[in-house]
């Protein structure tokens, strides 16, 4: 008796009180699963890494004791850590730069001489970076390899007298690098050139600008938005990429991203691994933080 | 127009070369995909032997069929939450609301490898959830809610919501609102990201590697380990599908906007 009362109670209260809740809060059905989403399944499994991360580990990497040490943020400044290291920020500025270079003119191509043709050249940039990496990657490595079309187009044309090893060196992975993200710099810039004001360019022509000064004063800064976006979309997944170096670069060329998976599925030693993962989340959202500071606050927003 | 001079002469020739660059693969994978050469690397004639083998390989279909399922689960529930995610940052005012709206570009600006990783080291260590289907679902849906969030919330700020205001006026309850105008209103972003979000399900290789368990080879994953055995003609068949794919995708999600516009 007593506890059918209860049981009965019970729910009528929490119901009341959830009802009450609601009212005051007429968000939470909204964003509330989003919310508790994101805490669950990004914000604590970061939480963790970053947790294993300041654990000492045994002798051989597998075994970890719950005593704090800062011994593997130490050690990845030195030795091939450091190197590897270094070399991913290098070419995450690299594929950055390479891509602004080539992007740039593309983006500017397609918006002033595209014709009636922009929207199809935009799609051809677009689709690639919608096709499965593994695949277009494994295409690449196809084509290069030794036994490659490149190689065997070379040899029997006689230019080269054994093939030549394109891939495996630190060519072949920034070539990869820009290769994936290349699409990632066009169409930003390409928003920003189509929403220029077409009236300012012929401002300038009629002040006299000859057109490089007319590009270097008016066209590059007001585009200066579309840069920063490209840049932000390039620059962080140059940065944490794993399987571009893994098939171009193999173990000679490796970058932070593989260290991470070496650490972490292969050597077992999940704190070092975690180090290299939470530098890498460090130097991630420090560039957003610049990135809201410098761009203001909708900067973020404007990229997607 | 005015006319051509050098410098855009030069441009031109330069955006085309780069073109032929960014497609030679591609264009490479697909036509090798026909070739009879089983080492896919001479051209040897005309076949099309690849892509039957490819359905009749059980190993492949297993691999589809775990990447469908994967994908439209993704699809499902990320095109939920997103949707909802988006109308609450947009319809209400309340604490936090910034910080919740940078939170939603966490997991895309994060790299593949910390989110497969930390999932990885977050299922294995902490949460004890074997390895399997649920783990890769909860790491593509939560790389995918944002997808559906960004493209919901585009939608949302070019619609006339006095429809909506006008039902409720009306006394219609907040259930029959959203079932007779806010989604129906909402419909092309809803497509629309669930034609994004399903091609990179599918595709998806880096994430998955990490918190994929025994028994859960997914298609890319199945190709992967074919790499290791130089097996080429066939990888180059499953790779036209999967170039093929997003295609239709675009070409899809394409063909929604411009209804949209009208």
């Amino acid at each position: 008796m007593l506890a059918s009362k209860v049981v009965g109670k019970v729910p009528r209260n929490l119901r009341e009180k959830i009802r009450k809740f609601l009212a005051k809060q007429p968000h939470l059905p909204y964003v509330g699963p989003f919310s508790l989403w994101i805490v669950l399944f990004v914000i604590a499994p970061l939480g963790v890494i970053l947790y294993f991360s300041f654990l000492t580990t045994g002798a051989y990497g597998g075994e970890i004791f719950p005593i704090f040490t800062l011994e593997h943020y130490l050690r990845l400044w030195r030795g091939a850590y450091g190197i590897i290291l270094l070399r991913t920020l290098l070419f995450a500025f690299g594929t950055n730069i390479v891509c602004l270079l080539i992007g740039y003119p593309m983006a500017y191509c397609i918006a002033r001489r595209g014709g009636r043709w922009k929207a199809t050249l935009l799609f051809l940039v677009i689709i690639p970076s919608w096709t499965s990496w593994l695949i277009r990657l494994y295409a690449l490595r196809t084509i290069a390899g030794f036994a490659g079309i490149i190689n065997s187009t070379l040899l029997s044309l006689g230019l080269i007298s054994s093939p030549l090893g394109i891939l495996f060196n630190p060519y072949a992975v920034m070539f990869g690098l820009v290769y994936a993200f290349l699409p990632f710099m066009v169409l930003p810039i390409y928003a920003s050139l189509v929403g220029l004001d077409p009236s300012l360019l012929e401002a300038s022509v009629d002040l006299g600008a000859t057109p490089f000064r007319r590009f270097l004063t008016v066209t590059l800064p007001l585009t200066k938005g579309g840069i920063f976006a490209g840049t932000i979309l390039v620059f962080i997944p140059a940065l944490g990429s794993w399987l571009v170096p893994l098939l171009l670069g193999g173990a000679k060329v490796m970058m932070a991203g593989n260290l991470v998976h070496l650490q972490y599925m292969t050597v077992g030693n999940i704190p070092m691994g975690s180090s290299i993962a939470v530098v890498l989340v460090a130097v991630v959202l420090l560039i957003m933080y610049l990135s809201i500071k410098l761009g203001g606050e909708d900067a973020l927003e404007r990229i997607l | 127009m005015k006319m051509w001079n050098v410098t855009d002469k030069i441009l031109v020739a330069l955006t085309a070369l780069i073109y032929i660059i960014l497609w030679a693969p591609t264009m490479f994978l697909v036509l090798f995909s026909f070739n009879k050469d089983e080492l896919g690397i001479r051209w040897e004639g005309f076949s099309l032997e690849w892509y039957p083998e490819i359905f009749n390989n059980v190993a492949v279909r297993d691999a589809v069929e775990r990447s469908l399922i994967i994908a439209i689960i993704t699809v499902v529930v990320a095109t939920i939450v997103g949707t909802l995610t988006a109308y609450g940052l947009y319809k209400y005012k309340f604490r936090g609301r910034r910080t919740l709206r940078t939170s939603v570009l966490l997991p895309i600006t994060m790299p593949y490898v910390v989110i497969g990783g930390s999932l990885l080291i977050f299922f294995t260590r902490v949460a004890h959830i074997p390895l399997g289907y649920l783990t890769i679902l909860i790491a593509h849906i939560s790389f995918s809610i944002p997808l559906a969030v960004f493209v919901v919330l585009g939608r949302m700020a070019r619609i006339d919501w006095t429809l909506e205001e006008a039902s409720t006026d009306l006394g219609a309850d907040k259930l029959t609102t959203w079932r007779k105008i806010t989604i129906p209103l909402l419909l092309p972003a809803i497509i629309a990201s669930a034609v994004l979000i399903f091609p990179w399900s599918f595709n998806d290789f880096v994430i998955t590697f990490f918190v994929a368990g025994v028994g859960t080879t997914t298609l890319p994953l199945y190709v992967f380990s074919l790499l290791r055995f130089g097996e080429t003609a066939v990888i180059n068949a499953i790779g036209t599908i999967f170039i093929a794919l997003p295609v239709i995708g675009i070409l899809l999600m394409n063909f929604f906007q411009k209804r949209e516009v009208v």
